[in-house]
């Protein structure tokens, strides 16, 4: 009980250091002013409200009312949340569930993912302008590097379990066993239908018979 | 001799009269008002956020009810109550000590707090508000300087909506030994010396120590809610006890 009251307290503490690292959020705050937004994981199935003023955010483990909008959505959907346009496809391909205004949760969406932080700026007033510019060019370097690896990786072992090991059939061959089982059905379906018409046939024949 | 036993009352581990608690207990919160909320983060390493947050979350508050923050002090609780009511709700922050109140004031309109909240300096005992007026009642770490809790439970239980609810938020008995321990050894000997240290006032928190001895137990407030009305009273103790939160409704 208590674990996700502290939870919800680091979250909220840095949801709140974030927006106000960045400048523009007031202004996307003031558009949700007042909106009470319950989010739920489907995998964890514990919801958490978040209740948005333009002071700031403030993330609850509990709300008894009725709140503005209600998410359901899996984990793997938090990252393309990002992307407003996926919005619609997300709900379609039932990883996103939305109660209420659409619109309240693409700006909800807009609010926590749009943030425009200048990581370059804030840093250069502790460590100076000199530092953090080399710093921050570093960590960037970094990121490029890293998914960059990260891709290649993926492709190696990808290659590795399909070609090497065998544990898993390569894409064409995923689509020509999809083709051969499509035949069949189309076998067994005509097959039936045959039969069907013979056993009719053969009811009229002894029909007549009588 | 008899009659002077009866007018008194502890104010820590001192007996003095019933009268004069009141502007005791003013001359503690006057003293330490300007460094409240830096001495309940040291004081209580920070945990004191958690214990709100689970007052917040027992609350059951709803956009447009009415909140009273009854010995709100510095405010804590009226700001998250305030963003979560909105515009259409009401939250009154009442404290008996006008200095916790402006500090409380100032602190508030510095987050951009204005507009559902008011200020009101009150007496628990005898709260100036309609019957049957407020959705909810919190108090948190008051009711321990009330000096008479039985009349102020009743008083809130008038003053509070049928179907609302009251939340007392109370230093109380600590469930384990070694807790308990530990728990003393800190209050009577640490607490008093970071006092000093930070807010120059170390019989302020020598105060604190003693009046959460002389607080009932988790029981006896619930006892004590009980015959004051309150229905369904129940309560959680946080972090082993060393805190209790009790919950009564009124139908």
């Amino acid at each position: 009980m208590p674990l996700d009251k502290l939870v919800c307290g680091f979250l909220e503490t840095t949801v709140n250091k974030l927006q106000q690292l960045d400048s523009s959020a007031l202004q996307r705050r003031k558009q949700l002013n007042g909106t009470i937004i319950g989010v739920a994981l489907k995998e964890i199935n514990k919801p958490l409200y978040f209740v948005i003023s333009t002071q700031q955010i403030d993330i609850l483990s509990e709300y008894e009312g009725q709140a503005d909008c209600f998410i359901r959505l899996n984990i793997s959907a938090l990252k393309e949340l990002q992307n407003n346009h996926q919005l619609t496809h997300l709900i379609k391909t039932e990883q996103l569930e939305v109660e209420g205004d659409i619109q309240i949760v693409q700006r909800f969406a807009r609010l926590l993912t749009e943030m425009d932080i200048d990581w370059e700026e804030h840093l250069s007033v502790i460590i100076g302008d000199i530092l953090a510019h080399k710093l921050y060019y570093e960590f960037k370097q970094c990121r490029k590097n890293a998914s960059l690896q990260i891709k290649k990786i993926e492709k190696q072992s990808g290659e590795y379990i399909t070609e090497e090991l065998k544990i898993a059939p390569g894409p064409l061959e995923v689509v020509y066993f999809c083709e051969q089982v499509n035949d069949i059905k189309k076998q067994v379906d005509a097959l039936e239908k045959r039969l069907q018409q013979g056993f009719a046939s053969s009811n009229k024949l002894t029909r007549n018979i009588r | 001799m008899s009659n002077q036993s009866e007018n008194t009352t502890h104010f820590g581990f001192k007996t003095v009269q019933e009268d004069t608690k009141a502007d005791l207990v003013a001359d503690v919160f006057h003293s330490v008002a300007a460094k409240y909320d830096v001495m309940n983060d040291v004081l209580s390493m920070g945990v004191h956020r958690v214990w709100k947050r689970f007052t917040i979350d027992c609350s059951g508050i709803r956009k447009g009810q009415k909140v009273l923050d009854l010995a709100g002090g510095t405010g804590d609780l009226t700001a998250k109550f305030s963003r979560i009511v909105g515009q259409t709700g009401q939250v009154t922050l009442a404290d008996i000590n006008d200095s916790m109140l402006k500090v409380g004031r100032s602190k508030l309109r510095d987050l951009g707090i204005v507009g559902n909240v008011s200020y009101v300096q009150a007496n628990a005992e005898e709260l100036p508000f309609p019957d049957n007026h407020f959705d909810l009642i919190t108090i948190a770490f008051g009711l321990r300087n009330v000096t008479d809790k039985d009349k102020a439970l009743a008083s809130m239980y008038r003053v509070l909506k049928p179907g609302g609810r009251l939340l007392v938020l109370e230093f109380s008995k600590p469930l384990y030994k070694p807790l308990s321990k530990f728990y003393d050894f800190y209050s009577f000997n640490v607490l008093p010396k970071l006092g000093k240290l930070i807010a120059n006032d170390s019989e302020s928190y020598q105060y604190l120590a003693e009046s959460i001895r002389m607080h009932p137990c988790q029981e006896t407030l619930k006892e004590m809610m009980n015959s004051a009305n309150f229905e369904g009273s129940e309560y959680f103790n946080l972090s082993g006890g060393i805190v209790a939160l009790h919950r009564g409704y009124k139908y």
